[in-house]
């Protein structure tokens, strides 16, 4: 399965993200599923809700913001496929933090993208999905065009 | 009949739709019916009867969990949906922005320096106030206030995040406040030789901890870290 962004949507989605470093970010993905993976079309940013002394290190949204965003998407003919935070300082892969939030939230329908984010510097971006047993996340491929 | 949207990800689960028509007159029955009509879907709501945590139900703009929840009464009117919590974050980080931190240093020599030449006690007192709020990491330490709103927006100062405990950094700045605390009550006693040295041996430390790096609070914190004293838990990192 591959998921495919436009250069420019990958860079907003980036610019968004070194913006509210040193704490994380995040935001929804807008798109499509097709026959080869995912198509992204646009993107969401939602404020992190988290107590702001751990904004650091955790992200969260408010069920209302999830509502909003998923009504906006249904109104605009696209789907709300997934979610993007970042990972300031540290790699883009899923963290223990992140399966327990996919497997007891999101499930397996739900794409995940994570950016590395150095010093205000993205330095890189991957995307995941949680696998049918539940014990961890694949990687997708990332696809610009 | 009230309906139910189905978010995104559960939709996989109700051959694709949205808004499912569903009937009861608590939550509880409109979820026993939307599980009958589509059985797949109460594994990812459910922990055997009890709800998922990371499972939101809202009947128009409140949580059911604020309400009766699951035995929450229903008209037939209502706007129910089926939100996941969405939410991620790493594993170990234990950070600090080192920028920060040397932000409130240079504040409190300044302040004190001031302090000192124009004999200014309530300046020592302010300064106390300003780092008691920090070591009590509150929202509203205006050291933090100023570098987050003033300092980093315009660029004036880049952030600087390292891997470090916080807690350390937090007490030395207790340690920093009850020194100045201790000044001003000496100093409005008349002891002004004893409250300014007080005052001087705060901005030693934060001299030495802002031009050499050496946090001595953070020392004396593992110190008692390592007597096994109650509080002071964290371990230096490697």
């Amino acid at each position: 399965m591959k998921i495919r962004l436009s250069k420019d949507l990958r860079a907003h989605i980036l610019a968004h993200l070194q913006s509210t470093y040193p704490n994380e970010g995040g935001g929804f993905l807008l798109g499509s599923f097709d026959a080869e993976g995912a198509t992204l079309a646009d993107f969401s940013p939602v404020n992190n809700s988290f107590a702001e002394a751990e904004q650091f290190h955790r992200y969260a949204m408010t069920p209302l913001e999830y509502a909003k965003h998923e009504d906006a998407a249904d109104e605009r003919g696209l789907m709300l496929l997934g979610w993007y935070h970042s990972h300031p300082d540290s790699p883009a892969v899923p963290s223990s933090y992140d399966l327990n939030a996919a497997v007891q939230g999101t499930g397996v329908n739900f794409l995940w993208l994570i950016a590395q984010i150095d010093q205000a510097q993205a330095v890189d971006l991957r995307a995941y999905q949680l696998r049918p047993e539940k014990d961890g996340f694949n990687e997708l491929r990332l696809v610009d065009f | 009949m009230p309906s139910i949207k189905i978010p995104t990800p559960l939709r996989a689960y109700t051959g694709g739709n949205i808004q499912v028509p569903v009937t009861g007159s608590t939550i509880r029955a409109v979820l026993d019916d939307l599980t009958t009509q589509y059985p797949d879907i109460k594994p990812h709501l459910f922990n055997n009867s009890e709800l998922r945590s990371f499972v939101n139900i809202f009947v128009g703009d409140e949580d059911i969990r604020f309400l009766d929840g699951l035995d929450t009464p229903l008209e037939a009117s209502d706007a129910l949906r089926i939100i996941p919590s969405i939410a991620g974050g790493q594993d170990l980080p234990r950070r600090i922005d080192q920028t920060g931190l040397r932000v409130g240093m240079a504040v409190t020599i300044i302040a004190l320096l001031v302090a000192f030449v124009l004999n200014l006690w309530p300046l020592v007192l302010l300064v106390a106030v300003a780092q008691l709020l920090g070591g009590l990491d509150s929202p509203y330490a205006p050291y933090k206030l100023f570098y987050q709103n003033v300092l980093k927006p315009r660029g004036l100062v880049k952030p600087n995040v390292i891997t470090d405990n916080p807690e350390p950094h937090r007490f030395a700045m207790l340690v920093g406040a009850g020194f100045n605390f201790a000044a001003t009550l000496t100093l409005l006693t008349g002891a002004t030789v004893l409250g300014w040295s007080l005052v001087w041996v705060v901005i030693a430390l934060a001299n030495l901890n802002f031009w050499v790096n050496f946090c001595v609070g953070c020392y004396v914190y593992y110190q008692l870290g390592k007597f096994s004293v109650p509080g002071f838990n964290r371990a230096p990192l490697s």
